[in-house]
């Protein structure tokens, strides 16, 4: 039973030493970091899982053998829980802009065209543009592409090549031809005298937005020469041979991945095919293809994905040459398995930071308590001797410790709670005063400083730091009730 | 007359290091309903030592003491503090009050040692005009809303006297309760002390260095190096009126 002296003196420590307010502060700036650093975490973390989740499709066969046949492999990947595939061709390239009068590339020089010291080498990732929106949200990428280049003041491209209803023209991601008509005209080339005489020829490029910093100039229709290498066999002979491939700007696409959007430039698959040394009207070419992009049935368990994925590989791994290495079918997450993991480890570094700064507050607690022990020593001796047992004694400071952690955690929750309402406007606000940004989201290509906090966070993290509170506040509390009371009247 | 309060046969032995140092080696005492007891002696002699023992502050190294006929030394501590709010009131040199709180709050904290929350909630109107009343009879009815620091020598101990006799004990310990006071606050604050003990007919205890302040009392118990050394009834019309 809590005698009535207890809350009351308490109460009247609380109200009287001013040094208890920094003990409220104390656990009310930890509750308040937990919930809003957490929280911003938290939301970066799912952020970020979602735009790696649309920047890659849900499983991926990757890790195969040179020359693979998208024919022979579609037949190895049919499967009931299998409802779309599409081909994809990965090959290393530079890209080189061109201007008026300078098509192609200087002989003998290594100069690009880039006005700034990034190299122009990409990654090309050529995708059949029927195929593929069925595995990836292709259309978001160039919805999200050119909202970001017109945030960052470049001109709006259109989405013209997933709009075209031919599918003849979509499938060679073809640019209308006004666009290439005028490309031609700017790059030098030749072109028909009217516009509604000219028919396409250039295959479209779409580049990840992450170029538009040093391509600004880029307008959708502007010509590129793609250049890469493959070896060729003759006989018993191996050359390598370089390729060169006249390709126009289609649009920019924004998958939210950024070292995709930085790499990643998309063209039709056939044109990167032919500029390995396929010909895809010889009768015995192959549908070349370096990964398959699957889309899996929607509603599998974890387990059943993991089966699908084991039945896959299985199926594919019969159709590769024998001594082939192993291939994969990876999921999504573990297509940026290093990347994903980096996060996760970054989030476990702060959460454990953020314990720490709770730990402090902790002692921020036990020494403002304990100090009030020591400078209350003697009243101890006097609530003892007027009747206090040691229990109703030890009471007072532990009830003062429980209404700093009670009130320090609400404030600090109730701070938590409008922090991450604000946290946008604040941000927008001081980069638009200060040119200071709280959280550069351009730098992990977040559309806003994400913040999301869990309701049952919140009050986890509360009750956590008021227990927290009470069981520091236990310490001094017993020292208080352990105390002789003799010693205590003596104290000086 | 029957003793409130008796002592036989206490020692107390402090230990320090490896040495037990003995305070006290014997003590016999008691005290009756409506007696004044002055324990004379010099520093060192165990006189607050024996005050503390028998107010259940703490408890002795061997001997018996009794409220009432009861033997309490042995009882569990949190019964022992309970006998002490019930039974004595403490009246010290350095008065002894709660610096955060008012006059009235620190004669009504006794009352609240007594009450659990909620019963104090239902009888503070109560417990308050009852702690008002106690200070008016103090003479400290313009004083209730003032701290400690805010008052006199001589208003702090009358606070100090309030507040030991709140909970009505029969026993009222004061250690040198004027030893901080100058003659003549001290003389007032003696026969405010002595007005309420005849009033309520307490047993009172009074450790004290002054021999004309133990003569006002009806019987001076000596000490020394532990010991009583003599125990003197003093003649009635000495008593009180010296």
């Amino acid at each position: 039973m809590i005698r009535a002296f207890s809350p009351f003196l308490a109460l009247r420590y609380l109200a009287t030493r001013r040094i208890n307010i920094l003990g409220v502060l104390g656990v009310a700036f930890a509750v308040w970091a937990m919930l809003v650093v957490d929280g911003v975490f938290t939301g970066f973390v799912r952020d970020i899982h979602q735009n790696v989740e649309n920047s890659a499709p849900p499983l991926l066969l990757t890790d195969l053998p040179h020359d693979q046949d998208f024919a022979v492999l579609r037949d190895a990947l049919a499967d009931k829980d299998v409802i779309a595939l599409a081909p994809r061709l990965r090959q290393f390239a530079m890209l080189q802009p061109v201007r008026a009068g300078r098509f192609r590339l200087k002989r003998g020089s290594s100069e690009l065209d880039f006005d700034h010291t990034k190299n122009g080498f990409a990654m090309l990732l050529g995708i059949d543009p029927l195929l593929e929106p069925e595995v990836v949200n292709i259309p978001a990428w160039l919805q999200r592409g050119t909202s970001e280049i017109t945030r960052y003041g470049g001109p709006p491209t259109e989405s013209v090549v997933f709009a075209e209803p031919d599918l003849e023209r979509r499938a060679q991601l073809l640019l209308p031809d006004a666009i290439e008509w005028r490309a031609r005209r700017a790059a030098g080339m030749a072109y028909e005298a009217d516009v509604e005489q000219h028919s396409s020829s250039l295959p479209g490029m779409l580049l990840g937005w992450r170029r538009f910093g040093h391509l600004p100039w880029i307008k959708p229709g502007d010509p590129f020469e793609v250049v890469c290498a493959a070896f060729h066999q003759s006989g018993d002979d191996v050359t390598m041979r370089p390729y060169s491939k006249a390709v126009a700007s289609a649009g920019w696409f924004a998958s939210g991945n950024r070292m995709f959007d930085e790499t990643t430039a998309l063209l039709p698959i056939e044109t990167v095919r032919t500029m390995l040394g396929h010909d895809y009207e010889d009768p015995d070419s192959i549908e070349l293809v370096t990964d398959v992009a699957i889309r899996p049935r929607e509603g599998l368990s974890a387990d059943e994905l993991a089966d699908l994925q084991s039945r896959l590989q299985q199926r594919v791994q019969a159709t590769l040459p024998a001594g082939s290495g192993p291939c994969s079918i990876l999921t999504w997450r573990e297509q940026n398995s290093v990347y994903l993991s980096a996060v996760a480890q970054e989030h476990m570094m702060m959460q454990l930071v953020l314990m720490i700064v709770m730990l402090v507050s902790a002692f921020v607690i036990y020494a403002t308590l304990h100090m009030m022990v020591v400078q209350k020593i003697k009243d101890i001796g006097i609530v003892a001797a007027i009747g206090g047992s040691p229990r109703s004694i030890g009471s007072v400071f532990l009830i003062t410790g429980t209404v700093v952690g009670l009130v320090g955690s609400l404030l600090g929750t109730l701070a938590g709670y409008l922090s991450s309402i604000w946290l946008n406007p604040v941000n927008d606000w001081l980069y638009e005063k200060f040119q200071v940004e709280l959280f550069p989201r351009h730098l992990f290509d977040l559309q806003g400083v994400p913040c999301h906090i869990e309701p049952a966070w919140m009050v986890s993290v509360a009750i956590g730091a008021a227990l927290l509170a009470v069981t520091v506040a236990l310490i001094p509390a017993r020292k208080a009730a352990r105390m002789n009371p003799v010693t205590a009247l003596a104290f000086e | 007359m029957t003793a409130v309060l008796s002592a036989s046969g206490i020692t107390k032995n402090y230990t320090i290091g490896k040495r037990q140092i003995p305070v006290l080696r014997g003590v016999d005492l008691s005290i009756a309903a409506g007696e004044k007891v002055a324990l004379l002696g010099s520093s060192g002699a165990g006189k607050s030592t024996l005050l503390h023992l028998l107010g259940l502050l703490d408890t002795p190294t061997d001997g018996t003491i009794r409220y009432d006929g009861r033997e309490v030394q042995s009882l569990p501590v949190a019964e022992r503090a309970r006998l002490r709010h019930q039974q004595v009131g403490f009246v010290f040199q350095f008065y002894h009050l709660i610096p955060e709180l008012t006059a009235l709050q620190n004669v009504l904290l006794a009352r609240m040692m007594g009450s659990s929350v909620i019963g104090y909630f239902g009888q503070r109107k109560a417990a308050r005009q009852g702690a008002i009343a106690i200070l008016e009879q103090v003479g400290l009815a313009d004083r209730l809303h003032h701290r400690p620091s805010e008052l006199s020598g001589g208003e702090r101990q009358r606070v100090a006297i309030a507040r030991a006799l709140l909970a009505e004990p029969k026993v009222v310990l004061a250690d040198e309760p004027t030893g901080n006071l100058d003659s003549h606050t001290a003389k007032e604050v003696v026969d405010l002390m002595f007005r309420i003990q005849q009033e309520r007919d307490l047993a009172f205890l009074l450790v004290t260095h002054d021999e004309g302040l133990a003569r006002r009392c009806d019987r001076i118990v000596r000490m020394r190096d532990g010991r009583v050394t003599s125990q003197a009834d003093q003649p009635s019309d000495q008593a009180t009126n010296a």
